[in-house]
Parts: C-alpha cells; structure tokens; sequence
C-alpha cells in the first residue's frame, strides 16, 4: 500500500511524526497547567466581582504576617540551602572512595529523601515533645538528668530564633544524604587524570579541590543547589504540624492558611491567589538568578 | 620489614577510621526513623512514659493478687523495673478491654478467667503469668479508628495509577520523540519541562478548584492525578528519552528490513526493551503521588488521600502517639519498598555513582 502513494506525502508524514508525538504533552500543559496559571494571575489581579484591580497585593503586603513570612522563609531557604551544600559536599569528598559494603550505604542514603513529608512530621512531632524520643534518647545517653526535659517547641515569639534552627536542621537531615549522592555521581564522573594532573603541577589538595574538582563539579552543583532553592521556599508542611497555622509564618504556609482555615470568604481566594503570585515570582525569579549567576545560559542546556 | 607493618597498620587504621564515620553518618540518618517505628510498636501505656522504652516488648508480664474491689492487675514497667498497679476490678470486660487497648497484648476473657482460677486454686497470695503483645495493635487500631483511612489507602493507590497511566501514556511519546527525532522546538518544550517545575505546585492548585468543579472532578482522584500528572510528565520524558536512546534505533530499523512496519518494530522490538526503564519510570511517578499532601489538601473534601489522612491525624495528635506512628508508618513502607527497587535507577540519573 505504502509502496504506491506518492514519496513526498511519506516524507512529509515522516516530519509530522515528532510533533504529532509531542502533541499530547503540549495540549495537556495548555490546559492542566498554563489554563490554571493563567487563571490564578487573572484572580490575583481582580476583585470579587471580577474587575481589574490591584487591591489584592495591596491587601497582601500589608497584612501583618507578610513581612514574618517573607522574613522566615527567606532565612530558611538561606541557611538550610547554605548548610546543606557545604555538609553534602564535605561528605561526598570524604565518601569519595570504592569501599565495602557501599550499595547497602547507598540505600541508606535514600531513605530519609524516600520518607514521605507526613511520616517526617509524624517522626519529629513524636521526637520533639517533651517526652518525646528525642528527649528519651538524650536521657540514655547521660546528657539530660533524670527529671530534666528540653521544651523543644516550648515559648513562643521569644523562641523564633530556636524555632527557625529546628526547622533547618530537619530540613537538612532530611536533605543532606541525598544531596551527597548526586555530588558523589558528580564527583565520580570526574575523570581521575585531571585531578592527577593538577597534584603533578604542583598543586596541593586544597587547591585542586578550588581549581579543578569544584569548577568541574559545576553542572552537578547546579542541578542539586536549584533543585533544592526551589524547594525550600515552598517548605511549609513541617512547620505546620509542629507549630499549627501563624507560630511561624511562611509564604506557602499563608496561602494553604487562606484556603483552608478561612475558607468561603471572597477574601481568602484573593489572599490566597495574592500569596501564590508572590511565591511563584519568588521562586521563578530565585531560579533564573541562579541559572544566571552560575552561566548556565551560556552553555548548552543539557536538561 | 617493620616499615611494611607500620603502613599496614596505617591503613588498617585507616579502614577503621572510615567504617567509623560511616557507621555514624548512618546512625545519624537513620535513629529518627527507628524512634518512630519502634514507637509505632509500643502500647499506648508505654508511649506515654517517660523517658521511651528503648525498643518495643514482645511480651506483658502481669501479676494478679486480691484487691479490694475484686482482682487486683499489675503489670511489669520496664522503665521502673517494678510491677504497677493498673487495675482493681471484677468485671472481665474491663479488663480484657484495658489489657488490649492500654497495653497492646493479646487476651481473652476465658484466658482471664483460667488466670483467675489459678489464683484461686494457689496457695500464694498472688500468681505472674505473661501475654504476648500484639504488635500490630497500633496499626489495626490506625485503621479502625481513623474515619476513612482504609476508603483513602484505595483512593492514593487509585490515583497513583491513573497518574502513571496518563503520565507515562503521554510522557512516554514525548520521550520517544525526543530519543529518535530531531524537530523545531524541542529545546524548548525541553526548557518548559523545566519551568513547569517552577511554578509551585500549590499555585496550580488553587485555581484548579475551579476548574475541576466545572469538570466535575473536584474532590475525585482523577482531577487529582489530572494535577499530578503535570509534573510527572516532564519527569517521564526525561527518563523515557533516556531509555529510548539507550536502545539502538538499528535494532527498529533491522525488524522493518524484515518487514515489519514502524509501529511493529517498535511494539515488538523496542518496547520489550523498555520495560525495566518504563517500570521505574511508573514507580517514580507512584512516589509523587503517594507523597503528595499539599494539593491534596486543597483539591479534597470528603474523599481525602491517605496522606491527608494521616496529616489530620497528626494535625490533632495530641491523643494518641502512637497512632500517628503506625499512619506515619505505613505512609513511608511503600515510599520505601519502591525507592528500594529504585536506588539503580536514581543512581543512574545521577550519573551512575558506584562508590
């Protein structure tokens, strides 16, 4: 049958094939995620009765937890970004060796990134009362006296700071094993001659890890910092089964606190969508600033 | 000579000193997870103590002596080493219920009333006799307890199907397309799978309240795979691209020398090859959802996902511990068993690190 129609139409359905495969994905991303999109700027920009209108940020930057929210979540994002690099990154230097036994480590690693985010809250809500596990282990371990209790999540406004470290620190144990592992691959895939080579010039370890490893470990680096930026400015979850809704204001925490605890209001879908804005500028403009800063437009994207 | 055993010394110490670490590296990582699975064993009597028992007991030792009001219970604690008085009582029910809820052992009235008698029949003013624990108490209780979480468990499992099904039927064509065909615009659709990503998740929620209503599938688990799938499509084109080019095109082209058409060579050649890469494809797409709760949360109601489920059990968990042990629990066991099956593939997206 194919043998008799004319070569061109062949050839032109040969063309077609590839965009008639990635039809489906471009239709399903106009209307799962660019109408929604769409959608939640237009709400954002209208009031209830659907005119153009600006009062909703206005309503936004002045309510009395915006500046709390921007303030906690960029101090998360910060800290435990920072800390969690520079651990991973040490860790995965340290590791970076065949040894005995690695296949079991490497799934160990998984584990904590494989917890799903509400078993992890259950873990630290069990651990972090006053008679929780953690208190426990501390007491078998001779550091709290009989009797003696850590309030972990005790005070309130006073305690902001202690409250913001918790919150890196889980954040960092869930994070960390993970992101040595995609730096271990990085490292790994380093081809063992150039580092040789930088010893033989006379280099010693520190400064071949700062000329050679760590510039080379670039598009790893990258990979692994924006996935986690982010992330991390979309923490929310933890806080909010630790603390409940307000003790620690977080972007994303604003915008599930409008649609869940203060629902039906016109009010609260126009916080809401206000508060998704927001996020969405912070976390597109975080990730091209870093695309930027670190030249990945300068390269061939390999995604 | 001496110099060949100071350097083997050297490196034995050296061994040492790296097993060490890594022991403590894997301690750090893992002693949280231990504490909830331990708790999630312990019976409610015992998750309230002070400070934890160490790990859960297999068995409950009771004493039974005369009390004043009828039958006096102890019950060993192993915090204090001693045995404490838990019940004064005649009525069976009573006892059966407390020994089973409080204390997680297994018991029936008759195995009571034998206890009784042999109280009776002894010569000492009290007898010890010992139980097992029913380990899975927390778990049975978690389910039963908890409105909805078994109709949630089926819901989570239906809509991570539906997820994979719809990601990895689209997803998979795209990735195809990117493996075999150079065509406009593929650069990019590769950059929007990348910003796609960007936009919060939460953001898409929102507005998809609405948009799921009109549909009628607001508060069903297809509007919700709908949601999933929009990320887990660009992570199924990214692996599905990958394994599609792992496979050698000369392979298709070999089948249709022999005369099998383009679509046959793909099903019968191509496809099979596939498999392994496709199936972990699906189980990534599975933990997505699985994990899920913060859409989850806006897009439910009264259908809510199990993750949701045990989110509101800990939200209001200042009862029971425990409980929200065993649902945090049997939330991770499946993220678990599939990353297990998994961890080839995530280190092979990594880069393949072979420690």
């Amino acid at each position: 049958m194919t043998a008799t129609k004319p070569v061109s139409l062949r050839k032109i359905w040969g063309k077609a094939t590839p965009y008639l495969l990635i039809l489906p994905v471009v239709i399903y991303y106009a209307v799962f995620w660019l109408r929604p999109v769409i959608a939640v700027i237009i709400g954002s920009f209208s009031d209830a009765s659907g005119s153009f209108t600006l009062q909703n940020f206005v309503m936004v930057f002045s309510d009395e937890n915006f500046m709390p929210a921007l303030n906690n979540t960029a101090i998360i994002v910060v800290f435990s970004v920072t800390i969690e690099f520079f651990a991973a990154l040490f860790l995965a230097l340290l590791i970076n060796r065949k040894f005995w036994g690695s296949s079991i480590f490497l799934f160990l690693t998984l584990i904590p990134m494989a917890l799903p985010a509400v078993a992890t809250g259950a873990m630290w809500i069990t651990g972090l009362t006053a008679h929780g596990w953690i208190n426990s282990l501390l007491y078998y371990i001779g550091i709290l006296a009989e009797g003696d209790k850590i309030y972990w999540l005790g005070g309130l406004e006073a305690n902001q700071f202690k409250l913001l470290a918790l919150v890196i620190f889980i954040d960092a144990w869930q994070v960390i094993p993970s992101m040595m592992i995609i730096l271990l691959a990085g490292l790994q895939n380093l081809p063992e001659e150039v580092k040789e080579a930088g010893y033989v010039f006379g280099g010693d370890f520190k400064t071949v890890l700062k000329k050679i490893t760590i510039p080379m470990l670039q598009p790893t680096i990258q990979t692994a910092v924006i996935l986690r930026l982010i992330s991390a400015i979309q923490i929310w979850l933890i806080v909010v089964l630790l603390l409940g809704f307000g003790r620690m204001p977080l972007l994303v925490e604003r915008i599930v606190y409008y649609h869940e605890e203060v629902p039906g209001l016109d009010i609260s879908y126009q916080m809401a969508a206000g508060y998704t804005i927001v996020v969405s500028v912070i976390v597109s403009f975080t990730a091209l600033l870093y695309l930027r800063a670190s030249g990945a437009f300068k390269k061939e994207e390999t995604a | 000579m001496k110099n060949k055993t100071n350097k083997k010394l050297i490196k034995a110490a050296k061994e040492t000193v790296f097993y060490l670490f890594l022991t403590t590296l894997i301690a750090g990582m893992l002693l949280p997870v231990y504490f909830l699975v331990s708790l999630s064993f312990l019976s409610t009597r015992e998750a309230y103590r002070y400070p934890l028992p160490l790990v859960p007991a297999l068995n409950t030792k009771f004493e039974l002596t005369h009390g004043e009001r009828g039958y006096l219970l102890s019950v060993f604690d192993r915090i204090d080493k001693e045995y404490q008085t838990v019940l004064d009582t005649n009525d069976l029910e009573k006892m059966e219920i407390y020994i089973k809820s409080q204390l997680g052992t297994k018991i029936t009235q008759e195995e009571i009333q034998v206890e009784i008698a042999n109280l009776e029949n002894s010569d000492q003013g009290s007898i010890f006799f010992v139980k097992p624990r029913d380990l899975l108490f927390n778990y049975d209780t978690f389910f039963k307890v908890t409105r909805d979480a078994v109709p949630a468990l089926v819901r989570s499992i239906e809509i991570a199907a539906l997820t994979i099904l719809i990601s990895l039927s689209i997803g998979g064509l795209a990735g195809y397309a990117f493996a075999r065909y150079i065509f406009k615009g593929k650069d990019a659709l590769r950059f929007s799978v990348l910003f796609v990503r960007m936009f919060p998740g939460v953001a898409i929620a929102l507005p998809m309240v609405f948009i799921l209503a009109e549909a009628n599938l607001y508060d069903e688990p297809l509007g919700l795979s709908l949601i999933y799938s929009v990320g887990a499509i660009g992570l199924t084109i990214w692996i599905t691209a990958s394994i599609f080019m792992g496979i050698p095109e000369s392979l298709e082209e070999a089948a249709q020398v022999f005369g099998a058409s383009k679509f046959q060579a793909f099903m019968r050649i191509t496809l099979p090859l596939a498999l392994p890469g496709l199936a972990a494809s699906a189980m990534y797409t599975f933990l997505g959802a699985w994990n899920e709760t913060v859409a989850a949360i806006i897009l439910t109601q009264f259908k809510p996902t199990f993750s949701v489920v045990v989110y509101q059990t800990l939200l209001g968990a200042s009862g029971q511990v425990n409980l929200a042990a065993a649902g945090g629990i049997a939330m991770a066991l499946p993220a678990i068993f599939f990353t297990f099956f998994l961890r080839k593939y995530i280190n092979q997206m990594w880069g393949g690190v072979t420690v």
